[in-house]
């Protein structure tokens, strides 16, 4: 059923309208995925053997020399390390040796305790590829944290860090906790469509972005999510979509395997890719086959008989329809029995209750080494550089392997290799990322939308602005997700449709409605400085970073005034021309990379 | 550098000027939207030299019916499964002995007249998808089998061999659509005023300082920021030709073509623009020819592609325009006076190269059951492929790789 012409004259977007455009039937099913296989305890006790030294919580020592570090990295104090990369700032990437521990009371840390985040280019790319922009509030958190890595360690461990300013706004949209079968009267009813509720999960997700302190989490949610990519647009899929987000994010640190268990078997998977209605009669391979080639081990590793197999045996994870409440259900009348073979993974299949061997199954991908190659080169992408080399992605495959396909050790080997730190403005922001960004560093606040939501609220138009740059948050339209290269977003399209961005925020001209700007005074660094000053105090303020002098000539070739000039609150800089100051910081490669 | 360039009157003036445009940048932002409606507006510009050859392709989004738009009235079935929404044969327009056209169709009249419109019936995807997302996608991308998002007019654009700085060119806002997808740059815009580099008005400074910033070459945006700025002066000759809208209808659809005729009349180089018009997906309420949604559909495609040809002036010959939906609908009608997911549909060509005043296609017998589709008898790439082949002479494989190819014969 489909009910596009209100929906047209409410919004009548190109998105609006493929989303009102999209229900159809179909039906799928859910279900709890493995739970979490703990590694043996003589393990974790060899690896914290291998790598530091307990002192304190604060303080530790490193393996490899006896170096100390302000923060421990180990998984008793206060994070999961890597086990075989030396976590000291001074032997990245280097494997620990054996010995040389001496032991004993805690020593001075020869190299001090680490720059303030302004000060510390390295530390600086860590904590801006993983957070959706950095604030001079998140640099007062990792300065406060002993610097970036303590920081990124801590946030390892979401769960510890309060984040109520970004919870509260799940209660804004109420749509958002509504059960399936809710969603859908509402939706065949007329009072909500199924693409208006996307659009507020989409709108949720910005906002979290924009205010979580559990940056890291965030970001690691935004990598899975379009990694399994579900598409917001597609047909039925709604009904199921806002808790396919909700169970990823909770392990988004945690163990792959356990992340592949959930998102495979859920409801709003098998209602995208087809495995809802799959049968043992006719089995469809639409997630058999996707599940190889993009979830998991990729291409050139499996054969067609390998994908026939690989849905036989997801058939039996169905979701019902409409009539049923769209309640995921596992069918055992639906399941295929027999002997399977899936590369390396066979299995004699003989009960008609699948769900075990679903699971060993997915165990088995999520273990392959070809599984922890792709893994590894994506998140290299994502968050190093696009062209890697074979030694980093090969590291933390290794990495991926050997710590059970945990995902925090990989980052952490990835976060102190030495190409991390070198790859400094190598990432362009995708357009999402590109308007979020722009509101942290502007500091705009964000009323919640209420209801009715008023016509142009900001929180709408957060998502306008993304639809604007090229792409909106989780609405890739195919299975493979958004690409995360710096190509697919260096489009002439979309570098003029940031620029206009820039402008318009900058100026705080829209979106207004709900949003609150700051003024230009209280910008101002005293109450007389020189441009270049000027420019050296907002560079901290809006980009948390050091102005540099391109920045400062820019700045004074878009004003039109000298560096050296000397203004307070009325020179005309500071009454008009404040926009194209503002501009000018977000137009530069200090806030279009990350 | 210089003092006080400008004094507080000029400044306030500035500032309501941008507060405007700002104002209105935003509401094109939300959707190319609040001035275009669901006709959005995309334009690929494959060299700053004057196009042999312009491609306009209309997506009629929602799958229009077929059957009501070029009916087939010698077929008793088609009476039979409609009982309440069929189109009297008395009322049809260009009768050839068994299709009709659509009564609100009466603009196109005189491009049929002239042999400038073709409709080309029963066609299709290969394998039938209900799905409006699904079947967008593989009918953009065109490249069954192919993991890669790539569509086919992209494709085209590979094949042109142009070097000038505008091929690889997007500008503009807005998703782009999966047939314009992939490497060779394209450009979006919802409005002609929408291509610009926001902040030029502010004098030469803004560039100067965005040079500044960027010419170092150091990060991978570099290069995109130079073509960018080029692709938007080169795009100057289309903002000095005359705004015709006025003359349009006042729909969505006709305003997207507006902008669309004004940048072909720009003649700064684009080979191929897409549009979209939507609302098409009436199951419910698509009506009669008294009321309902599909009279007011019909009238609106018609008029503005009369309007949109009868505007290109000197670039008229060179123009195609082809439209297409993602699929068909059912032969029956539901309780809902309107139709449901099906199959096969009608395909439309007008203006340069188009032998037309006839249909085209083979047309299978209908079925009055409660699933029947139009069956395809034709796969929609050999259509286009007539096009790509007679417009552009661009390789078949290349555009429509794997494409068991069939021409039809509609274009000369």
């Amino acid at each position: 059923m489909c009910a596009e012409s209100e929906a047209a004259e409410n919004e009548t977007s190109r998105r609006g309208l493929l989303r009102a455009l999209t229900l159809g039937a179909g039906g799928a099913l859910a279900g709890g995925a493995g739970g979490l296989v703990a590694a043996p305890a003589d393990a974790v006790a060899e690896r914290r053997a291998r790598t530091c030294r307990c002192v304190s919580r604060k303080r530790c020592r490193c393996a490899c020399r006896g170096h100390y570090r302000a923060t421990c990295p180990c998984t008793r104090c206060h994070g999961p390390h890597s086990r075989g990369a030396c976590p000291c700032h001074r032997h990245e990437g280097q494997p620990p040796t054996t010995g040389g521990d001496p032991g004993g009371d805690p020593v001075p840390d020869p190299q001090g305790p680490p720059p303030p985040l302004l000060d510390d280019p390295a530390g600086r790319v860590l904590v801006s590829r993983f957070s959706h922009g950095v604030t001079p509030a998140l640099v007062a958190e990792v300065d406060a944290a002993g610097g970036a890595e303590a920081w990124f360690t801590g946030q390892l461990r979401p769960d510890a860090i309060e984040d109520a300013a970004a919870e509260e706004t799940y209660g804004w949209w109420p749509s958002l906790a509504y059960p399936p079968a809710t969603l859908w009267s509402r939706h065949t009813a007329g009072t909500e469509y199924g693409w208006q509720v996307m659009q507020s999960y989409q709108r949720w997700l910005l906002m979290r972005r924009i205010r979580t302190r559990r940056q890291v989490q965030e970001v690691l949610t935004a990598f899975w999510e379009n990694h399994f990519n579900v598409p917001v647009q597609g047909d039925s899929v709604f009904v199921h979509r806002v808790g396919y987000g909700r169970a990823i994010r909770p392990l988004a640190l945690g163990r792959f395997e356990d992340l592949l268990k959930t998102v495979t078997v859920h409801p709003a998977m098998g209602l995208y890719l087809g495995n809802a209605v799959s049968t043992k009669a006719h089995p469809n391979e639409n997630l058999g086959r996707e599940l190889l080639e993009l979830h998991t081990v990729g291409r050139g590793h499996y054969d067609e008989d390998d994908v026939k197999d690989s849905a036989r045996i997801l058939t039996g994870w169905r979701v019902a329809g409409a009539s049923g409440g769209w309640a995921a259900t596992y069918q055992p009348a639906d399941h295929y029995v027999g002997p399977v073979s899936v590369m390396g993974f066979s299995h004699p299949n003989a009960d008609a209750d699948g769900q075990a061997v679903t699971m060993q199954y997915l165990g088995y991908l999520a273990r392959h080494p070809a599984t922890a190659q792709r893994i590894a080169r994506k998140l290299c992408v994502k968050f190093c550089v696009d062209q890697p080399s074979a030694g980093l992605v090969d590291l933390l495959a290794n990495t991926y392997l050997a710590g059970d396909t945990a995902i925090a050790p990989v980052l952490q080997a990835l976060v102190r290799h030495p190409e991390f730190a070198a790859a400094t403005g190598a990432k362009v922001r995708d357009p999402a990322e590109d308007v979020v960004a722009t509101y942290r560093a502007l500091d705009v606040a964000i009323a919640p939308p209420g209801s009715p939501v008023p016509e142009g609220h900001v929180t709408n138009a957060l998502l306008w602005q993304c639809n604007n740059l090229g792409a909106e948050p989780q609405a890739w339209p195919q299975p493979n997700g958004q690409p995360a290269d710096n190509e697919s977003w260096c489009s002439p399209v979309r570098v003029a449709a940031s620029l206009d961005l820039h402008v318009t925020m900058s100026g705080g001209w829209w979106p207004t409605v709900g949003a609150t700007y700051r003024t230009p005074a209280s910008w101002l660094p005293g109450s007389s400085f020189t441009l270049e000053q000027l420019v050296g105090h907002l560079a901290v303020q809006v980009l948390s970073q050091r102005a540099t002098p391109s920045l400062v000539t820019a700045v004074s070739q878009v004003t039109g005034y000298a560096p050296s000039t000397t203004m307070s609150a009325s020179h005309p800089i500071v009454r008009w021309m404040f926009p194209r100051v503002l501009t000018t910081l977000l137009d530069s490669p200090l806030h279009m990379t990350r | 550098m210089t003092t006080e360039m400008t004094t507080d009157q000029q400044c306030c003036a500035e500032y309501a000027r941008l507060s405007r445009r700002g104002f209105l940048g935003g509401a094109v932002a939300a959707g190319s939207v609040l001035t275009l409606g669901s006709a959005v507006l995309t334009a690929s510009p494959a060299t700053a030299a004057s196009a042999d050859s312009v491609l306009v392709v209309l997506s009629m989004r929602g799958a229009a019916d077929g059957l009501s738009l070029a009916v087939p009235y010698g077929d008793p079935v088609y009476y039979q499964a409609r009982p309440r929404i069929a189109i009297p044969s008395d009322q049809l327009l260009a009768k050839d002995g068994f299709f009709g056209l659509h009564p609100r169709l009466a603009g196109l009249m005189p491009l049929w007249d002239a042999g400038e419109m073709a409709v080309i019936h029963a066609c299709g995807l290969p394998v039938a998808n209900r799905s409006h997302f699904d079947a967008m996608e593989q009918l953009e991308d065109a490249d069954p089998g192919s993991t890669t998002r790539l569509g086919w007019l992209n494709r085209l654009l590979g094949t042109t061999g142009d070097t000038s700085p505008l091929e690889g060119f997007y500008v503009g806002g807005g998703v782009v659509p999966t047939a314009l997808f992939g490497p060779e740059p394209t450009m979006a815009a919802g409005a002609v005023d929408a291509v610009e580099i926001v902040g030029d008005d502010w004098g030469p400074g803004r560039r100067t300082s965005l040079h500044t910033l960027w010419d170092d070459g150091t990060t991978p945006l570099s290069p995109a920021m130079r073509i960018t700025m080029e692709a938007v002066d080169d795009f100057a000759p289309v903002h000095d030709t005359t705004d015709t809208s006025a003359t349009y209808p006042d729909t969505d659809l006709a305003r997207g073509l507006a902008v669309a005729a004004r940048m072909i009349r720009g003649d700064v180089g684009i080979k191929v623009l897409t549009l979209d018009q939507g609302d098409w997906d009436m199951h419910t309420n698509l009506g009669t020819l008294g009321w309902g949604a599909m009279i007011r559909n019909a009238a609106e495609f018609a008029d503005a592609i009369s309007a949109f040809f009868a505007d290109l002036g000197t670039q008229r010959p060179k123009v195609t325009l082809v439209a297409l939906s993602e699929f068909g609908r059912r032969v029956a009608e539901n309780a809902n006076y309107g139709l449901d997911h099906g199959y096969g549909n009608a395909m439309w060509a007008f203006g340069a190269g188009v032998r037309g005043g006839r249909y085209y296609g083979s047309f299978p017998t209908l079925q009055n059951t409660l699933d029947a589709d139009l069956l395809v008898t034709t796969d929609y790439r050999n259509v286009l492929a007539d096009v790509v082949e007679s417009r552009f002479g661009a390789s078949i494989p290349t555009v429509f790789p794997g494409l068991s190819r069939q021409p039809v014969g509609f274009m000369l």
